[in-house]
């Protein structure tokens, strides 16, 4: 409740503080007026405690919203959006979801951030009749579900990405990835890592580890031990550092190429790596990079700094802004005398066919399908300096994974 | 001496038993890998496990907040650093601040309850490391971040793996604070009240050994062997406020296994853990249950250590 509290008062607060900064952001109908109707209930879910913050895709579409009530809301009403923190807590999932579908009655979830909350809430919101419009995902629960669509990519599609490009474009030959021990993350994702490489007649292998081990030279160990040429970190930021370190320690760096899936491509990344690693690691970047430009892309940022100028500007605030621009786009299509059915919102969700943003390497799109993926094309960048140079602008997955998944689109006639 | 001789011996003979049996048709080299790459995880547990051991023996408290007091010690370090502060300064002050919130504990809050049962003690200390590591996260977001030392770009070679000499600092320091506690234990006035309190407080009160000064200085003293250990939690394993809070678990388990009471025994057990966890990479089977390995030592060595021993409801068998 306080969160909502909180939420709706800075929602109201930067409205009314942010009438300067109108002119340069560009949400929904884009009237100027605010919206005055009975608001629209829409509720989000994310995960922030120890030992990690998936809130920025709820924050960045709470800025989007309260941009849009301020500029004119869905047909002259204000989305009202209700967020819960799961706290990485499956009990407390389940609480938010029920709390927010049941008690409250929103009529779509959007944003939702979390390694547990999707795992958990899948089935509640299918017998809800509720498509969740995801944002931050990070399982295979939430990508491989009827009723949940994500706009991140997840470890598994950029995990593949990573791999790609390191066969195209770095010559690999045999890849080791390096994942965590938890079933619904690290083998998911680097298992259809392996599938790739398999199906291109090259060799991977994957090195699991625990969490609760302090332990990542034995993993490091393990990785050679297996005679790959590339090391492919696919793990949380602070776990990747610790497994550089280790790397950089014994004399690896230079020895092997490397390359991360996106929890690298992070502003503060580059600052913690030693100049070793300049232009040698890899990451792969399932939104397009920040400072690509782009309509939607100045629009994201306008948008955070007259609603939320202290949430964070990372690839989970792009995926929360483009889930929450899609469902307002969605809105504005639908007939407004359906805004409060459920049934007919989800329906709209459903029929959301070849939406584009220059935030996105490909259209996105929701459908009836037993699984969602839309955006499985990314971008690769290398660390620089300070900073990521993009090294490969969008570029197209190709796995043996993907195919379920192209065959949905080619039936919506997306490819 | 005898058993900790004993305990040596035994330590070594499982380490090379089980080097044997996993690292069967590996090479050696390989397998010396993973040994030297386990004296490094286990020097840490058992850093860990001899504050531990020494606040437990002075206090009757088992400290579940060391872990925490060493992740505020080693995010101080940090955050002096990233400001720009002179490094040495900055290790001075993670020290301190391990020192200081060790203190604070002790003084304020551990004084309340030190008539009260172990297990007491031991719940308020958890609840004491939850508000620190509660702080911690609300004062540093969860960006990553690096705690590194001028010696963590030196490295020797040993059987192979580059051991960094920030690694090398911690065995020896581990070993080195152990004869430094064990000799002040039996030479020093303040070591003989801190024995006294050991055997048994209330007796020791009443023949004048000064409680209060006693524990301060040992929740001093534990508190600066807390932040020492949280400063290379945060270098050598990750900078993140969760795990080096947690990290007092194996920590337990290795003073456990030194009964809490053998600082040498504590020493070795730390580093067979360490060791023995690492080995079991070597396994398919067993390298997905490799965190549980300090906790299955701890409790074989207290299963082993009261054969032949009959317990009585008094306590003081």
């Amino acid at each position: 409740m306080n969160k909502q509290m909180k939420l709706a008062g800075t929602a109201l607060g930067l409205m009314l503080a942010g009438g300067a900064a109108q002119a340069q952001v560009n949400c929904g109908a884009n009237t100027g007026v605010a919206a005055t109707g009975a608001p629209i209930l829409v509720g989000g879910i994310h995960g922030n405690a120890a030992p990690g913050d998936f809130s920025a895709s709820t924050q960045a579409a709470a800025a989007y919203f309260a941009c849009v009530n301020a500029n004119g809301g869905i047909n002259g009403r204000p989305i009202e959006y209700l967020v819960e923190n799961d706290q990485w807590n499956p009990e407390l999932a389940a609480q938010a979801a029920s709390k927010l579908i049941v008690d409250q009655g929103v009529v779509a979830m959007v944003g939702n951030g979390s390694f547990v909350e999707m795992a958990v809430n899948a089935r509640t919101y299918q017998d809800a009749g509720i498509m969740a419009m995801a944002s931050a995902c990070a399982v295979s629960e939430c990508f491989e579900s009827p009723s949940i669509v994500s706009t991140n990519q997840g470890p598994l599609a950029s995990t593949i990405g990573a791999a790609q490009y390191m066969v195209e474009a770095q010559e690999s030959k045999n890849i080791s990835c390096i994942g965590l021990a938890i079933p619904n993350v690290g083998p998911w994702s680097c298992g259809a890592m392996e599938e790739y490489m398999a199906s291109k007649g090259l060799t991977g292998s994957s090195v699991y580890l625990n969490p609760a081990s302090p332990d990542v030279n034995s993993g490091l160990l393990e990785a050679v031990a297996s005679g790959a040429d590339t090391i492919l970190v696919n793990l949380p930021a602070g776990l990747a550092l610790a497994f550089m370190k280790a790397a950089e320690e014994q004399g690896m760096v230079e020895t092997y190429k490397w390359a991360s899936s996106t929890p690298l491509y992070d502003r503060s990344v580059p600052a913690a790596l030693s100049d070793v690693w300049d232009g040698r690691m890899f990451v792969n970047a399932e939104l397009t990079p920040w400072d690509k430009g782009g309509p939607d892309a100045v629009n994201w940022l306008a948008v955070l700094d007259a609603y939320a100028p202290n949430a964070p500007r990372d690839t989970f605030s792009q995926s929360g802004f483009v889930s929450a621009k899609f469902f307002v786009q969605a809105m504005l299509e639908l007939d407004p005398a359906h805004l409060d059915d459920r049934a007919a919102v989800n329906a709209a969700i459903k029929g959301i066919v070849g939406y584009e943003s220059d935030l996105l390497c490909g259209p996105y799109y929701v459908g009836e399908a037993d699984r969602h993926m839309p955006n499985h094309a990314g971008t690769m960048v290398v660390v620089k300096g300070d900073g990521f140079e993009t090294v490969r602008d969008c570029y197209e997955y190709d796995s043996p994974y993907f195919a379920p998944i192209f065959e949905n689109e080619k039936a919506l006639g997306l490819n | 001496m005898r058993e900790l001789l004993r305990t040596i011996a035994v330590a070594t003979v499982a380490c090379m038993v089980l080097a044997v049996l996993l690292g069967w048709g590996k090479p050696a080299a390989v397998v010396g890998l993973f040994l030297v790459s386990g004296l490094a995880v286990g020097s840490l547990y058992a850093l860990g496990g001899i504050g531990i051991v020494l606040l437990f023996r002075a206090t009757g408290v088992l400290n579940l907040a060391a872990g925490a007091i060493g992740a505020v010690a080693a995010f101080v370090t940090w955050q002096l650093g990233d400001w720009g502060v002179f490094a040495p300064l900055t290790w001075v002050a993670g020290l301190l601040t391990g020192v200081l919130f060790a203190l604070a504990y002790g003084r304020l809050i551990a004084p309340g309850l030190s008539w009260r049962e172990p297990v007491i003690k031991g719940v308020a200390s958890l609840g004491y490391a939850l508000i620190l590591l509660g702080l911690v996260s609300f004062l540093w977001n969860d960006d990553p971040r690096k705690l590194s030392f001028p010696t963590d770009a030196v490295s020797l070679s040993i059987l192979g793996l580059k051991v960094t000499v920030t690694r090398l600092i911690v065995v020896v320091a581990a070993i080195g604070i152990v004869i430094a506690i064990t000799v002040a234990l039996n030479r020093s006035r303040i070591g003989l009240q801190m024995r006294a309190l050991a055997n048994n407080r209330r007796i020791a009160s009443l023949v004048g050994v000064p409680i209060l000064r006693v524990e301060t200085v040992a929740w001093g003293v534990s508190g600066l062997i807390f932040g020492f250990t949280g400063l290379m939690f945060g270098s050598l394993v990750r900078l993140e406020p969760a795990v080096i809070t947690f990290m007092v678990i194996p920590c337990i388990a290795a003073a456990i296994a030194g009964r809490l009471v053998s600082l040498p025994t504590v020493l070795v057990a730390g580093l067979a853990m360490g060791v023995i966890e690492s080995l079991l990479t070597l396994s398919d089977t067993f390298k997905a249950v490799r965190p549980m390995a300090p906790y299955v030592i701890a409790i074989a060595v207290l299963v082993v250590m009261n054969l032949n021993r009959r317990l009585t409801f008094a306590g003081e068998d």
